[in-house]
């Protein structure tokens, strides 16, 4: 019997080494890396960094919103590509669902114990991290947002924020618009009595992100269509976005609509289909592109010999039913969102900051694919199933 | 006889060891963890543990379980920034509102596991999905928000509860005042009243408690009301700690909860257990996921880890058993 209480103070003893081994193996693992460190951020000027950081690399948490999205991973590559070009250590940690607000918050304040030079930081929610943002403005370490960022800071503490800007990343499929020849050919052959339409559905005129691709792709495929019919282009469809014109040659018309609900959607794109000249479509986010691909038979009108095979659609976003549409050659290509370089700039505008460098908000841009390009590296990366 | 004592005496030991041997560890191997910063950390992270272990400690020595811990705790917390913030209560009375909620869960919990009979795993999943609905629905599956420091309504909140000025120390963590002062009382209640006694008489054999006349059925509903109410305080030390109380979350909680009072010596077949052993069992949790991340050491490390230690942890209670029972036969 005593051999059994023997066997069980082994047993704990034997646990705490087993944690320390590991706790222990991993720690030899980082600061076996660390003497390489004497390299300076190859981009500043070597005078701007910190005095005592001779040969200690600058430590810069990166607290993410999540962990387990593709998106997020292609965000810590990102951040990972930055730390080693700029040669400092980033610790890149997330919760496991966006619902963990509490895990959230102990994370950045176990790294906030540690005293960094700055830090990067998308918040689950900004209430939470209050008083971490007061204490970080108040000790100078400068916050960088990225992602959604550090919505409604008071603290003056988040200095900039490496995100999308949606109206760029949607002008980008009006400019591929401009560029589709069988489209530009039916722009200019177009007359008031028969009219081309482009359309652009999305699911609501509510939320910042939708609404913002929303104006940036009107206001660029007005901009080109103005080109080739002066004078002749009309937006119509929601009171938000008219500019109605008398006898227009070219209709853009921006369907939005009545709830967020895929069937919502598809009754939205099926009154968009009926429309007499339709030309184009573009889809504002993956909500629109499901919602779409419902109307037209799960993308088999597009094809070929299909009832809208001449159509050239635009999405925005991945997921898998997108992502098949883009590699059957249904949709002229996409836009997606740069998570990679979301990462990159906010590592990279966090170093800039620790160094005392001013930094601003940076848009992290957009990229296209299509059917071509959709299996590269890069571009594989960034479109999430 | 006198050689058991002393070996029992050294598994007492066992668990403030392991807590010393963790936290010395973490400041050899870590960053910087040897640290008033990371001492706050781990004490901020460990309050609404604590309070939800020394009400489940209660239950857990009566030989039962509360699966509802977490998701009460939530529902708590959500009620009471939803009194506050939508429909303009003052605080005083929220906080109040989240310690009822609390009450009226572990009340209805009693009631099932003592009157009508339904194990305790069973009534307890049963509250613990209907506590995680509820807040949802009257919040509207809307997140909800305590007031933050700087507010001019209910501002103290957060001084009261969790830091503020004191003693000269900017952020002194004001939290630990109300962890000790209800570990006391919890001791208290368990160790030196009727009411402990009788916790521990049904824990070790309900059926000679009964027949020695002691109203089972009436003490069980006042063991779970009682930790219902630490379960809403424990809600309302959650909202001091984080702010925003998001619907549909707080599975998972229980088992911090559980986990500290399992480490810290109370056995899961009832009748034995001390309130300090829970109180060390919260903070081996808190100092082990701290020295994690300090480590950093991803999320899924400290889960898996954590897993580990609960597992170690009922190892021990087996053997702890078997070594009672055998005391018990010589």
């Amino acid at each position: 019997m005593n051999k059994k209480r023997l066997f069980a103070a082994i047993l704990s003893a034997a646990m705490m080494l087993s944690l320390a081994a590991c706790g222990g193996g991993d720690k030899g693992g980082t600061s076996g890396s660390q003497p390489s460190g004497g390299s300076q951020p190859s981009g500043g000027s070597s005078t701007s960094q910190p005095s005592g950081g001779d040969g200690e690399k600058i430590f810069i948490p990166v607290m993410a919103k999540g962990f387990q999205h593709q998106f997020w991973q292609a965000v810590k590559q990102g951040a990972d590509a930055a730390a080693a070009d700029l040669g400092v250590e980033i610790y890149f940690d997330g919760p496991g669902s966006e619902t963990e607000i509490d895990k959230q918050v102990n994370m950045v304040k176990d790294q906030m114990a540690k005293n960094p030079k700055a830090m990067a930081l998308a918040a689950l929610s900004t209430d939470a991290v209050k008083e971490i943002l007061a204490e970080c403005a108040e000790k100078n370490i400068p916050v960088i947002g990225f992602d959604s960022g550090v919505p409604d800071d008071t603290s003056g503490a988040v200095k900039a924020t490496a995100a999308t800007n949606n109206e760029a990343a949607a002008a980008l499929a009006a400019e591929k618009f401009g560029e589709h020849e069988g489209l530009v050919a039916k722009m200019q052959a177009a007359t008031s009595a028969e009219p081309v339409v482009i359309g652009c559905i999305s699911q609501d005129a509510v939320s910042a992100s939708v609404t913002g691709r929303t104006i940036g792709f009107v206001n660029k495929m007005a901009e080109i269509a103005e080109k080739y019919q002066p004078g002749k282009v009309s937006i119509e469809g929601h009171t938000l976005w008219e500019k109605k014109v008398a006898d227009p040659a070219i209709i853009i018309r921006v369907e939005i609509s009545a709830t967020t609900e895929a069937t919502a959607v598809q009754t939205a794109a099926t009154s968009l289909l009926g429309a007499k000249g339709l030309a184009a479509v573009f889809c504002s986010n993956e909500g629109a592109v499901t919602g779409f691909l419902a109307a037209v038979s799960d993308g088999e009108d597009l094809a070929e010999g299909g009832r809208y095979a001449d159509l050239v659609v635009a999405g925005f976003d991945a997921g898998a039913a997108q992502k098949n549409a883009v590699r059957q050659g249904w949709f002229y290509g996409s836009v997606t969102q740069d998570p990679y370089q979301i990462g990159y700039k906010a590592v990279e505008m966090a170093v800039k900051a620790a160094n005392g460098e001013a930094v601003s908000d940076v848009d992290t841009g957009a990229q296209w694919y299509n059917a071509e390009n959709i299996d590269d590296e890069m571009i594989a990366l960034l479109v999430y199933d | 006889m006198k050689l058991n004592e002393k070996k029992i005496d050294m598994q007492k030991v066992l668990a403030p060891a392991a807590l010393v041997i963790l936290y010395v560890f973490f400041s050899v191997v870590g960053d910087g963890f040897l640290s008033m910063t990371v001492f706050k950390n781990i004490l901020e992270s460990s309050y609404y543990i604590g309070f939800m272990a020394f009400g489940v400690t209660f239950i857990i020595i009566t030989g039962g379980i509360d699966l509802s811990l977490g998701t009460v705790m939530m529902c708590a917390a959500l009620l009471g920034a939803y009194t506050f913030k939508q429909l303009h209560f003052p605080l005083i009375v929220s906080l109040l509102v989240a310690v009822l909620v609390g009450a009226v869960f572990g009340f209805l919990n009693g009631v099932m596991v003592a009157k009508l009979k339904l194990p305790p795993f069973i009534a307890t999943l049963g509250t613990m999905m209907m506590s995680q609905g509820f807040g949802s629905i009257i919040t509207k599956v809307q997140s909800q928000t305590w007031p933050t420091a700087t507010e001019p309504v209910g501002g103290w909140f957060k001084k009261v509860f969790i830091r503020a000025d004191l003693f000269g120390v900017k952020g002194f963590p004001v939290g630990v005042f109300w962890l000790i002062g209800f570990f006391v009382i919890a001791a208290l209640i368990l160790h030196k009243t009727k009411f402990g006694r009788y916790v521990f008489a049904i824990g070790s054999n309900e059926e000679a408690a009964r027949l020695s006349g002691i109203n089972v059925d009436n003490w069980k509903i006042a063991v779970y009301t009682l930790s219902g109410i630490f379960v809403g305080l424990s809600g309302i030390m959650y909202a001091a700690a984080y702010t925003t109380i998001t619907p549909g979350t707080g599975n998972g909680q229980e088992m911090n909860g559980i986990t500290g009072v399992v480490i810290g010596g109370t056995s899961m077949s009832g009748g034995s257990g001390t309130m300090v052993g829970t109180l060390i069992g919260v903070f081996i949790m808190s100092v082990l996921k701290t020295g994690l991340s300090n480590l950093n050491l991803q999320a899924p490390w400290q889960t898996f880890f954590t897993g580990l230690v609960v597992i170690g942890a009922v190892l021990l209670d087996i053997q702890r058993t078997k070594a009672a029972n055998r005391v018990k036969k010589s």
